[in-house]
């Protein structure tokens, strides 16, 4: 599934605009945690991150886990330098206003999988 | 706890300075001080969740400074429902002799809208200290949360809990964060008062010397070193 696909079906809003390539990304997995520490254990590579944390360490835990995009579910938006971080960085960063849990189960039944699945 | 209760058992551990941090309220600390008189040095502090429910420990210079910050923390929570107290606990504001004089009805057991930064901006705002929560635990330390220590929040310390023995490796590797490292019982109950410590190199058990042994200044230092 391209990023770019899953951003239309799902309504996201795209932060990033200035990131480019990432829309023809193929998102195999994700990952959804609040924890950042956790993220950096288990989130798998290539793949999308939905949080409802929007600190600047955000961008730093999911370029580290070479994570292709973020979602921030919940309709929370991170600051202007949450997103120029993002972009330097190469990572694509998208709003929904869905719960985490409406995000995941939409991402899921698009065939973006778990890391266990 | 009440506050006698709290200043009898930090003379009988031999602390000689103890710190009051309710979570997200100031609203007792001014009873513990008046309970301690001349006997004890009981600082004016706060326990802040911040948005990213990571713990912040406030310490105020007076109990004016933390009372000013406790109003600002608690305009960002919100109110208690039927059920909350009996889920998280009674939330008793007591007088100094240990007498309840009423009950916050602000959430207190929920998170601020403001961020490590902000909370930081905040304390300090207002004269404080600001250290990093038991940084070491999984539950609601800055690295639990943030994967790793915000270094560009601006913390003047990192709190161990009394999980870390003082001196260990362990305690070693979060001095690698390069602020001064304070052990705090972060005592819930009576009991817990003084199963951590810190021991601070200083004139007299005051904010204004801990301060400057937390900057490291004047001769003046916290730990073992």
């Amino acid at each position: 599934m391209k990023l770019e696909d899953i951003a239309r079906e799902l309504g996201l809003t795209e932060l990033t605009p200035e990131v480019t390539g990432s829309a023809e990304a193929e998102i195999e997995r994700g990952y959804a945690s609040d924890l950042l520490s956790d993220v950096l254990a288990h989130a798998p590579e290539g793949g999308v991150l939905v949080t409802l944390q929007v600190h600047l360490n955000v961008i730093a835990v999911a370029s580290h886990a070479e994570m292709a995009a973020v979602i921030f579910a919940g309709g929370r938006r991170p600051e202007d330098d949450v997103c120029a971080k993002a972009i330097a960085e190469g990572l694509a960063l998208y709003v929904s206003p869905a719960d985490t849990f409406d995000v995941v189960g939409r991402l899921f039944a698009m065939g973006v999988k778990g890391t266990h699945a | 706890m009440t506050p006698p209760a709290i200043v009898e058992r930090a003379l009988a551990e031999g602390l000689a300075m103890i710190a009051i941090c309710d979570h997200n309220s100031t609203r007792n600390t001014a009873a513990v001080q008046e309970a301690a008189g001349a006997r004890l040095t009981v600082l004016a502090g706060m326990e802040i969740t911040t948005a990213e429910e990571c713990h912040v420990v406030a310490l105020f210079p007076d109990a004016a400074a933390a009372q000013a910050a406790g109003a600002a923390v608690g305009a960002t929570l919100g109110q208690v429902d039927d059920g909350y107290e009996a889920f998280f606990g009674e939330q008793r504001v007591l007088a100094a002799d240990g007498r309840e004089r009423a009950r916050e009805t602000l959430a207190l057991a929920t998170a601020t809208r403001l961020d490590v930064d902000a909370v930081v901006e905040l304390v300090h705002g207002h004269g404080g200290l600001a250290i990093a929560a038991h940084i070491d635990r999984r539950s609601f330390g800055v690295i639990g949360q943030l994967g790793f220590f915000p270094a560009e929040a601006g913390f003047d310390a990192v709190e161990l809990s009394r999980h870390v023995t003082p001196g260990s490796p362990e305690a070693a590797g979060f001095a690698a964060h390069g602020l001064p490292l304070v052990h705090s019982s972060d005592a819930h109950y009576q009991r817990d008062i003084g199963a951590a410590r810190t021991l601070v190199h200083c004139e007299r058990p005051t904010f204004d010397e801990l301060a400057l042994a937390l900057a490291g200044e004047r001769g003046r230092s916290v730990g073992d070193a």
